[in-house]
């Protein structure tokens, strides 16, 4: 138990609860406002929860994972050039990259909800959510040091 | 027909609902577009991190090609064959295996699962088959049309495919032994490129051509067609069997017939052009995409003709991304091009509309697309390359995007896919594309190793010298992943491989290449495999180190070419001279014959690797010019001229020197590879026994092995003697070539025998003869590479010497001699009269040498 331990601990738990909370969003909250709720109930109901996990996005999870993520990059010696090289360094930049494209698509979701297109919307919703089980992923695949 | 016949697909009104078929093949060729993405990725995703070519290639032939051949062939034949149509569910599921097995064979491959690769192989090979018989089937059914002949063009490529796809498997099943490759490659990419990608191409632009230039067809195409494809066929079976079967003549002439075909559709398809002037993008980029074609397979017939077989596959390399991009790129653009608007249809503006959005640029990008395509064959700057590369990646991300921009357009009034299939997709082939980033290079999570990688990595920068790897040691901790950035600094080609299977490409003078060696988990040794440099020191060890480090052992690398007995080679000691010479021996023809008349002379010489018995019993593999050690004596006089043709019959690279002429030596005595020939021409200015040799580093080795001869110039005054011979004395190294007992045997200039003309003690078991009384002369050159000789004759004394270009004894001085002493590469001449018939043996009168090889005797006869 280091400090490091705690920063990898807190980079955890903002990816859990933002990964997290998307599965739970899509596979409970959905399917059951859809039975449950009418059709003016379930929007107000879902444009909020949507909001909410907007605010969180930017006001936690985007701090604390590019925070903490950078400090563990740094303690591990990663550098730009090392990011090329295969192994450890390449996994990374795949993980950063589709970890881009996840936020790339997560702000068109905002966008095309607010300017209401939901069919684009739900689709961007879908793309964010599978691309970051995908970062996951290839979390797992980097060696734990 | 006219153009409408072909055009059946749009819809005529808008204000129909829209088919199911065309929705369809919306459907198939987003597909298609997908897989472009993918390889338009891949292209730039590999600028920096070093994806394998082979990845590239297969994402954008086998994913992207082959679907849209198998969608749009089916389409064509059914359109213009007339053939029943093809059962909607049945095209969705084959379609759909084909695209499962496209991926098995990249993901097998990429995380190195031959299981994987092959299973997806056998399952694209079944799906064509499949397609392929359906195709018949469909036609044997159907009403005999004008355009029949389409189906058969497209029958032959299917089974093309099914060839070269076998092919691809038993490459990537890794199951066929190594030597193979080459010609497997070189027959898989022939069947695959020439037979399922250029045949269907062929055969659909008989109608695509006129129909895209809005013209009528010329008269005489079906029989033109019908001719074609019956040279076209066996000619590219024969090739692509006897390119397999290593028979260069055979793919030759199969290749001829191939081209011989391709010319022929030619003409129909320029007359059409001259009946009607390409105006349009698809038209333009067709017209583009069939010239790249032809010089692609003008090339290749060059290629194949001048490159041993086994050499083939690395020698049309260059040629692939010319394909690819020239003409199978440009083939697909424009095809898609002209008839993606057809296909997503929504009436004639729409038609317009998506035929405008596919077209925007198209001038600018048709030329900056058709300067690149030669850049990314010929051998150009670096930074030229990845311009060129740059821009054909640039073009297929602006149709792609432009295409798809299309489809979206279009399914605007049709119906989307629900949100969360596409959202689905959409995720998946980022976090796709994401892992393979991830795991490409060597040393994956997934490869499964002994020892855990331990995510560091060591990059080291390594210079491949002469007969030296700079550094000569690597240390790492175990798990370190490594990799070596290997540059060329010598002036002639070297490699690297590792203990572990990796290594670089041939690296001519001055190239680099990054060889990622992977995660390291026991000590290995590298080395440069062309022949000869590993014994004579190209040798680099990386030296595991840390606790953890796991004993070496298991990566003592079988290999190596040293411990070996090459077969035919009887490593037995040279210790029985006296023995008998087997019965194919034949002496090498000592006797010299006079310089030919005229001041010119043309010689060809070729260098091979061959078997020649050098001792009694005990044949050796020999490196020979012309097929004998020593080579072919040339004779002339002071001032001749020889031009010299020198080829490269053999397996490594060989060069030439004459010390019979003065010039700079860059050129005519640079190496040249297998298949390769080069023009020596040098003036014989001053007379003398001169040695030539090949010019190859290691020499040593070279000229060990054999690779020597003599020039003879005459001296102005020479007199003619009753009998001329010439002896170039030589050492025999036993064993496998290049191994490093033979290496280290010439090192310290211990031979196993030495030999006048080759063979030891051969003159022993041939005598040389002349009548009592008869002057003779004996020409001498030696050779080395190490020692020098000292020729006698027992019993004769010289009455003549010449050595290295002056008299030092002439029959009118007093004195006589008795031993002509030459240095390594000296040369000289003795006379002798024999005064009485007998037996006189001549000898190196060093008697390590003398009675050991160097010997022969004159039967003086009365």
């Amino acid at each position: 138990m280091t400090l490091w331990t705690l920063v990898r601990f807190l980079h955890v738990l903002s990816a859990m609860l933002w990964v997290g909370g998307q599965l739970t969003v899509s596979l409970i909250v959905l399917p059951l406002a859809r039975r449950r709720l009418d059709a003016e109930q379930r929007g107000a109901v879902l444009t909020a929860i949507g909001k909410r996990f907007g605010q969180f996005t930017v006001a936690f999870f985007l701090p604390v994972q590019l925070g903490t993520g950078i400090a563990l990059a740094w303690h591990k010696g990663v550098t730009w050039a090392s990011l090329a090289e295969p192994g450890y360094g390449r996994i990374l930049a795949a993980k950063l990259l589709l970890f881009c494209a996840v936020m790339v698509v997560s702000a068109l979701h905002g966008a095309a909800s607010t300017r209401g297109r939901p069919r684009f919307a739900r689709a961007m919703a879908v793309t964010g959510l599978v691309a970051s089980v995908g970062v996951v992923l290839l979390a797992t695949a980097l060696p734990a040091t | 027909m006219t153009s409408t016949d072909v055009r059946i697909k749009a819809h005529p009104d808008p204000s129909e609902p829209p088919r199911p078929r065309s929705s369809w093949h919306a459907r198939a060729n987003a597909v298609v577009l997908a897989w472009l993405a993918l390889t338009a990725v891949a292209v730039a995703v590999g600028g920096s991190f070093g994806l394998p070519r082979w990845l590239l290639i297969h994402l954008f032939l086998l994913g992207a090609v082959t679907n849209a051949i198998v969608t749009w062939s089916e389409q064509f034949a059914t359109t213009l064959g007339r053939l029943p149509e093809p059962g909607r569910r049945r095209t969705a599921a084959r379609l759909a295996a084909l695209n499962a097995g496209v991926a098995a064979v990249v993901l097998g491959v990429v995380l190195g699962r031959p299981v994987v690769a092959v299973c997806g192989t056998a399952t694209v090979v079944g799906v064509v088959a499949w397609h392929t018989w359906q195709l018949l089937a469909r036609a044997r059914r159907a009403l005999p049309g004008r355009f029949g002949y389409v189906v058969h063009w497209y029958a032959c490529a299917g089974v093309a495919l099914v060839a070269g796809g076998t092919l691809g498997g038993l490459l990537v099943s890794e199951r066929v032994p190594n030597a193979w490759d080459p010609r497997l490659e070189a027959a898989h990419a022939h069947a695959n490129l020439l037979g399922w990608i250029g045949l269907t191409v062929i055969g659909t632009l008989f109608t695509l051509w006129p129909t895209v230039l809005r013209t009528r067809i010329v008269d005489g195409v079906a029989g033109l067609a019908r001719w074609a494809l019956a040279l076209a066929g066996p000619g590219l079976a024969l090739a692509v069997a006897a390119l397999a079967a290593g028979f260069r003549w055979g793919a030759v002439a199969g290749l001829l017939l191939y081209a011989a075909a391709v010319a022929l559709t030619l003409v129909p398809f320029v007359r059409t052009a001259r009946r009607k002037r390409p105006s349009t993008a698809p038209a333009w980029t067709l017209a583009a995409s069939v010239c790249w074609f032809a010089v692609a397979v003008t090339a290749d017939l060059y290629l194949v003709a001048t490159t041993p077989p086994d050499g083939v596959a690395d020698a049309v390399e260059p040629l692939v991304p010319l394909v690819l991009a020239g003409f199978v790129g440009q083939v697909l653009l424009g095809s898609l091009t002209f008839l993606l608007p057809v296909v997503l249809g929504g009436g004639p503006a729409a038609l317009k509309r998506t035929a405008a959005l596919l077209e925007k640029g198209w001038t600018v990008r048709l030329a900056a697309v058709n300067a690149a395509v030669p850049l990314v064959a010929l051998p150009v700057p670096t930074w030229l390359a990845h311009t060129a590369w740059a821009v054909l990646l640039a073009e297929l991300a602006v149709f792609v995007a432009l295409a798809s921009t299309a489809v979206l357009n279009a399914r605007g009034h049709r119906i989307a896919p629900s949100p969360a299939v596409a959202g689905t997709a959409l995720g998946s082939v980022l976090t796709a594309l994401a892992v393979v980033v991830a795991v490409s290079g060597p040393g994956l999570p997934f490869g499964a190793g002994a020892v855990e990688a331990n995510g560091e990595t060591r990059t080291v920068d390594v210079a491949l010298g002469a007969m030296t790897i700079d550094p000569g040691v690597v240390e790492v901790e175990a798990g370190t992943e490594l990799v070596l950035r290997v540059t060329n600094e010598d002036t002639q080609q070297h490699d690297l491989r590792m203990g572990n299977g990796a290594h670089t490409p041939t690296l001519g003078p001055g190239e680099s290449a990054t060889l990622e060696v992977g995660v390291v988990t026991a000590s290995m040794e590298g080395w440069c495999t062309l022949m000869g440099h590993r014994a004579m020191g190209m040798v680099m060890n990386v030296e595991v180190t840390g606790s953890d480090a796991v004993a070496d052992g298991a990566e003592d690398d079988s290999g190596h070419a040293g411990h070996e007995a090459h077969p035919g080679t009887d490593s037995a000691a040279s210790s029985d001279l006296s023995g008998e010479m087997g019965p194919d021996w034949r002496p090498y023809d000592a006797e010299l014959a006079p310089a030919p008349g005229g001041t010119e002379h043309e010689v060809e010489i070729r260098a091979s690797e061959t078997e020649q018995e050098v001792a009694p019993g005990v044949t050796q593999a020999v490196w020979t010019f012309n097929g004998s050690v020593p080579g072919p004596v040339l004779r002339g006089k002071v001032g001749d001229v020889f031009t010299v043709t020198f080829v490269n019959d053999g397996t490594m690279g060989h060069g030439i020197d004459f010390h019979a002429g003065a010039l700079a030596p860059d050129e005519p005595m640079r190496t040249i590879q297998p298949g390769e020939r080069l023009t020596y021409r040098f003036r014989a200015e001053r007379a003398g026994a001169w040695l030539y040799h090949c010019s190859t580093m290691p020499m040593l080795l070279h000229m060990g092995n054999g690779m020597y001869g003599a020039v003879i110039i005459d001296p102005p005054d020479l007199e003619p003697v009753d009998h001329e011979y010439v002896l170039v004395q030589g050492e025999v190294y036993l064993g496998e070539p290049g191994s490093q007992e033979q290496v280290d045997a010439m090192r310290d200039g211990e031979p196993d025998a030495w030999a006048f003309n080759g063979t030891a003690s051969g003159y022993d078991h041939a005598p040389l003869t002349a009548k009592a009384g008869d002057r003779v002369r004996v020409w001498l050159v030696a050779a080395g590479p190490a020692s020098g000789t000292s020729f006698h004759v027992v019993g004769a004394q010289f009455d003549t010497v010449y050595k290295e270009g002056a008299y030092l004894l002439r029959p009118d001085d007093p004195g006589g001699a008795q031993a002509l002493d030459l240095a390594p590469a000296q040369g000289g001449f003795v006379e002798t009269v024999f005064p009485e018939a007998g037996t006189y043996p001549f000898v190196d009168h060093d008697f390590r040498h003398g009675e050991n090889g160097a010997h022969g005797v004159f039967e003086i006869e009365e």
